[in-house]
């Protein structure tokens, strides 16, 4: 806290016009490069010095075809310039993917939704990240591309750390494939805020369910904000699934998810409350997730 | 240096900017458009706000290079002339400001809000401009004067 | 009032036009071509020594131009009062607080400054922090200024009546603990400064201050520089809400001294993150309050002991003090009364002056007590709040407290019954009190505060009116409009007593080169004060100009009137001519004229009683009775304000759009400290300094908010104005925590009252 700073450390700007550019710039400064795509996440975290400034800095945006939102034979498939608005608004993604339509509206604010990336929000991986519970619910993959060759890892397997994940210094996000959702399945994320906008989550909770004639067929519970990573309550499903739905089992399994969380006191929340609320917000969301239509 | 191409209210520039100037410094020190200003620097209060090719962004968080090739509007590029632009002109008949230090960033966002709903319920104003912070009215009349102007632009 | 033509019009503010096309320049607006830029080092410790400063490496550094450290200031300090001068422009041989400046350097652009501030390399001796006021205070505690015992920087006992003997008398006695939040100003514009030392030994500077003569008196004084040779321009303003940008900076003193160094202006400007983490902000005060009773739920007495956090120095404390203590006797009738006030230094933040300073801690901490009483007696609420509010006084009577405190308008009683009849408090239990998991309340306030601050000999103000040979007219004065609209309201002033159109009138910003002497806005002085400095000078004005029709049209001045910019003569309206042309005869006629009007506030400038506590800190009271319908979630805690109803008595509203817009926008503020804002503190660090976890307020937060004006035409003035700008924020916080108490059946004393306090005391009732 010895300085404050308005100006931006000194860096390079490179702005590749192909993904096979922008691979081979970051596999050349190794380390020393750092990836822009919405720019909401990395400016800020530049401009107060928490992460020591790049030498370069690569703009993704001028590289055409990372930011469509693909819905075909083999599912959803987000590219990584795809912005957090899109998701918003994309009609595709609020009938069959609410869960992350609705996260998306959870998030900042207009401004910073018209810039930033569902890339870019699950790279940053902060524990509240909005979009992670959705992406865990819906069985989210990531294609994750070098120069070496590209891979695919799993969103459950994403995650290593608070702000940390698989991603290596010279390996781009590339594309979220989410595969189709089955019938019949419905999804809330609920995001619990002091105030109504622009707020980080206390706690956030995505829920996925498949409810058929009063059972549960599947259910997927995942959490933000409670964790050093946003994590499966798998214990919680465990308790529904395959079980019929009342309201005594809903509690319960809201209780294990509560158990499941490991949450740490920080100037936002202590530990204790974010516990009692993720109980709270798993039995809401489950709830809600029964009660709607598509 | 970096050599960059935008159009900034419908004039094109050639600028040469550093790379880590964000927009919102090339905007006010390179053009002199102090209209636009800068709040928390950190995409937090909306006061940066200008349109991005008619969007609402935060031009704190954005690099004057990223802009290469946009068409940007700032506060300075509503009027026309002597003539508001009706968010301006329903501001100053309702008080929908008094410090007007986030005057500028709330009236392109209600802009960005309108050019894309121009009927927009209460509650779909206060989602619009919640990314703006105000300190001063309590958002009370510059709610009143949203609805004002959109009645003006003729939505109803 | 009905003859009024311009006071009470909804006219949109003079300077509305400028703001809206981002015209209007603030002080970071402003540039000059060689310009430098400063940058400030701080302290990573609140409390330590300051062993020695190399800045050798700073400034080797290509473009560093100049670098100053706390030394350089050759030992001057200031304060608010000859006693308390405890403050240097940067940290000398300690530092009190964390990230208080320690030095400053300027370069040839701000990328520089900010590489070459972290080349500087500083040897701190820790020493140990103290970080609560009730800690401080305690023998052994860490002493943080040498001049005082215990921390106390200030300390008040005043004592009315015989507290003891009306408590061993009351019907029921509570004592309760409050403490209000570690709040801040928060407006959207961080301070900042263009500055320039002459050679020839004249400050200018362009700079976000709310009270310029304020800075130009201590710029005089820590340079040597005659008064008459400092300028400071007051560019607009983008908030002040009374605190930092009344007062001088470390950035300030260092842009002036950098620049006389280096012989070329010098600009700084804050980060918002510095602003949150090292300026002033609200105190946090602890109110231990004990009430008493009669069966019928009249007051009996009041003792408050008053504990605030007043962080590092000085600055107005002692003003913040007092300001907590003489209207505990508003706005309800107070036979005794004992205050014992503390100010404690901290290695916080400084605590110093915010809207409704002092004020909102204490009567936040009598409402809520008074609510408890009302509770346990049985009695309603507002029935409560009627059987002990001040009555109006009939005219030409005066109210005194039993601290004699006087007011000729109190409109509380017509402002709750308004207020009250309202439908959100009305038809409160014709609506569900409960829906799913939201409990629902509503709550009520009434509520006090003083305009027309009295600060000692520090009261001086004055206008001039400068007519212009066409008929329009200049008007110049110290007053500062820092966005609250007083520039609008003191035309419209000018324009009533001169008889011309609003339009008519110019007004520019302080210029300390060319505007007489004004304190600058605070305390709720400038409508009041300056209004009548403005009245006086319109008067001067028109004399003359009366004087000069009279002569032209062979009448007798008594016959001749102006209105909305005609000249007539009252007894034949059909013999008349524009003012424009009165204007140029009376400028143009015989050897010529220059007309020009002064004015001076000239109220009664009664002595501030501090270490009593005895009389009036202010001209005049507002009176504001607030209701609030709230929304708690019993399961999250988290909580939807719906309606907020407030029914306020300013007076008369002179120039009505703006003075809703600051009833409006104080109530939000209030909101914010009621529920959202609080600095977390970690052992002097301010663990969220940023606009992200300092939660104020944002568009979906705020109720929907109706006014109620209540007209009291006080024989103050002008025009029967009171405040109009802080009562809200006041009424708002008591308002809200009632209502919580009614959708949940708790009390809450600690603001602000957020989700996880709720969830926290409603498992403890269980």
């Amino acid at each position: 806290m010895t300085t404050f700073y308005r100006r931006l450390p000194r860096f390079n700007y490179l702005a590749p016009v192909s993904l096979n550019e922008a691979l081979s710039l970051l596999a050349r400064y190794k380390g020393k490069a750092k990836v822009i795509a919405g720019g909401t996440d990395i400016i800020p975290k530049l401009k107060r010095r928490e992460i020591r400034a790049p030498e370069h800095v690569i703009d993704l945006k001028a590289i055409p075809g990372l930011d469509n939102i693909q819905y075909d034979v083999s599912g959803l498939s987000l590219g990584a310039l795809v912005t957090i608005g899109a998701v918003e608004t994309s009609a595709i993604i609020q009938e069959k993917f609410g869960v992350l339509a609705q996260a998306a509206r959870s998030m900042a604010s207009p401004q910073v939704r018209n810039r930033g990336t569902i890339a870019g929000n699950i790279c940053n991986a902060v524990p509240s990240a909005d979009s992670a519970p959705p992406l865990l619910t819906i069985g989210a993959k990531l294609k994750l591309v070098s120069q070496e060759g590209e891979r695919v890892v799993g969103i459950e397997d994403f995650f290593t750390g608070p702000g940390q994940t698989a991603l290596a210094n010279d390996e781009i996000l590339q594309e979220i494939q989410i595969p189709h959702p089955p019938p019949n399945s419905q999804g809330i994320y609920l995001k619990l805020t002091p105030r109504r906008a622009m707020d980080l989550a206390i706690v956030g909770v995505a829920v996925v369910i498949i409810p058929q004639d009063g059972i549960c067929k599947d259910i997927r519970i995942a959490l933000g904000a409670v964790a050093p990573t946003p994590i499966r309550a798998r214990r919680a499903e465990v308790v529904l699934k395959g079980q019929k739905l009342d309201d005594n089992l809903i509690e319960k399994a809201a209780r294990t998810a509560a158990g499941e969380a490991r949450p740490i006191d920080d100037h936002r929340a202590s530990a204790e409350y974010r516990r009692d609320m993720v109980e709270v917000l798993v039995r809401r969301a489950i709830k809600q997730a029964i009660g709607s239509r598509s | 240096m970096k050599e960059i191409n935008l159009t900034v209210n419908n004039r094109p520039y050639r600028l040469s900017v550093l790379p880590w100037r964000t927009l919102l410094e090339v905007i006010r020190e390179n053009l002199g458009l102090t209209g636009t200003k800068e709040g928390c620097g950190l995409g937090e209060c909306g006061a940066c706000t200008v349109l991005i090719d008619g969007r609402a962004v935060n031009s704190c968080l954005v690099l004057a290079a990223e802009a290469e090739g946009k068409e940007i509007t700032t506060i300075e590029g509503l009027a026309d002339g002597d003539k508001l632009h009706p968010l301006q002109q329903a501001f100053v008949d309702h008080g929908g400001l008094q410090c007007g230090f986030c005057t500028p960033g709330m009236i392109l966002s209600a802009k960005a809000l309108l050019d894309e709903n121009p009927t927009p319920t209460e509650e779909e104003i206060k989602q619009g401009i919640a990314g703006n912070l105000c300190r001063c009215t309590g958002y009370a009349k510059i709610i009143e004067s949203i609805k004002a102007a959109a009645e003006n632009m003729g939505g109803k | 009032m009905s003859e009024l033509s311009v006071i009470g019009e909804r006219v949109p503010r003079v300077d509305a036009i400028e703001k809206v096309t981002g015209q209007a320049k603030y002080a970071a607006d402003y540039s000059l071509p060689d310009m430098l830029w400063c940058k400030l080092l701080r302290s990573p410790h609140p409390h330590a020594r300051i062993l020695n400063i190399d800045t050798s490496k700073a400034e080797r550094l290509p473009g560093v131009k100049g670098i100053v450290t706390g030394k350089d200031f050759g030992g001057w300090s200031w304060g608010w009062m000859p006693a308390t001068r405890d403050e240097p422009p940067m940290a000398v041989d300690k530092v009190r607080y964390m990230a208080e400046a320690v030095a400053g350097l300027a370069a040839v652009d701000e990328d520089t400054a900010e590489e070459a501030v972290g080349l500087i390399k500083v040897e701190y001796e820790e020493l140990p922090g103290v970080f609560e006021p009730e800690e401080a205070m305690k023998d052994g505690a860490p002493a943080i200024h040498d001049y005082v015992k215990n921390n106390i920087s200030v300390e008040y006992h005043w004592n009315f009546g015989d507290v003891d003997k009306a408590f061993a008398e009351s019907h029921l006695v509570r004592e309760d603990r409050f403490r209000t939040a570690r709040a801040t100003h928060g407006y959207l514009e961080p301070p900042a400064i263009l500055a320039y030392y002459d050679p020839t030994g004249y400050i200018t500077v362009q700079a976000s201050k709310q009270s310029p003569y304020f800075h130009y008196r201590h710029l005089a004084a820590c340079f040597k520089v005659p008064l008459s040779r400092v300028r400071v321009i007051q560019p607009f303003i983008g908030g002040g809400f009374g605190g930092t940008k009344n007062d001088s900076l470390a950035g300030d003193f260092c842009a002036v001294l950098l620049s006389k160094i280096t012989g070329r202006p010098v600009k700084y400007i804050e980060s918002m993150e510095e602003e949150l983490a090292t300026s002033r902000r609200r105190h946090s005060v602890i109110v231990y309050s004990k009430m008493g009773v009669g069966k019928d739920g009249l007051l009996k007495a009041i003792q408050h002991r008053v504990v605030a956090d007043g962080g590092g120095y000085t600055a107005i404390g002692p003003l913040s003090m007092y300001l907590n203590g003489f209207m505990t006797t508003l706005p309800y009738r107070l036979p005794h009364f004992k205050f014992d006030a503390y100010r404690v230094f901290t290695n916080n933040p400084i605590g110093a002056a915010m809207r409704g300073h002092g004020v909102t801690h204490t009567r936040f901490a009598a409402e809520i007590q008074m609510e408890m009483l009302a509770e346990e007696l049985g009695i309603d609420p507002v029935e409560m709040r009627m059987r002990n509010a001040i009555d109006n006084p009939r005219p030409g009577e005066t109210y005194e407290t039993i601290n004699k405190v006087t007011l000729k308008t109190c409109g509380l009683k017509q402002a709750i019954r308004e207020a009250v009849a309202d439908p959100v408090w009305r038809d409160r239990d014709k609506l569900p009190k409960k829906e799913g998991n939201i409990s629902w309340g509503t709550g009520i306030s009434g509520t006090s505060y003083s305009g027309g601050a009295r600060q000692m000999g520090h009261q001086a103000c004055a206008a001039i009116i400068r007519l212009c040979e066409d008929g329009t007219v200049n008007l110049i004065t110290g007053a500062t409009d820092c966005g609250q609209g007083s520039d609008t309201v003191l035309c419209m002033i000018a324009a009533e007593e001169l008889g011309i159109k609003l339009d008519d009138v110019a007004i520019k910003r302080v210029d300390t080169a060319y505007t007489p002497v004004d304190p600058g806005s605070y305390g709720s002085r400038v409508t009041i004060l300056a209004g009548q400095a403005t009245q006086k000078a319109a008067r001067q004005v028109k004399k003359q100009l009366v004087e000069a029709a009279a002569k032209n049209w062979q009448v007798k001045a008594e016959d001749v009137e102006i209105k909305l910019g005609e000249v007539y003569l009252k007894s034949d309206p059909s013999k008349k001519m524009p003012f424009g042309k009165l204007a140029r005869i009376a400028c143009y006629s015989g050897t010529g004229a220059v007309i020009m009007g002064t004015g001076y506030s000239s109220y009664g400038i009664e002595p501030l009683d501090l270490t009593n506590g005895i009389g009036n800190g202010g001209c005049s009271y507002s009176f504001t009775a607030h209701t609030a319908r709230v929304g708690v979630d019993m399961e999250t805690g988290k909580i939807t304000t719906t309606d907020f109803t407030i029914a306020s008595d300013c007076g008369r509203l002179l120039s009505p759009i703006q003075a809703e817009g600051q009833i409006e926008g104080g109530a939000i503020q209030g909101l914010g400290q009621a529920l959202y804002e609080d600095f977390i503190m970690d052992r002097g660090r301010t663990l969220n300094p940023t606009f992200l976890d300092y939660k104020m307020p944002h568009a979906l937060d705020v109720p929907d908010m109706k006014l109620i004006d209540i007209v009291t035409d006080d024989p103050f003035g002008p025009f029967g104005a009171k405040e109009a700008s802080e009562g809200s924020i006041v009424s708002a916080p008591p308002a809200v925590v009632s209502a919580i108490h009614d959708a949940t059946g708790i009390w809450f004393t600690e603001l602000p009252v957020t989700p996880e306090k709720i969830i926290k005391a409603l498992k403890e009732r269980k």
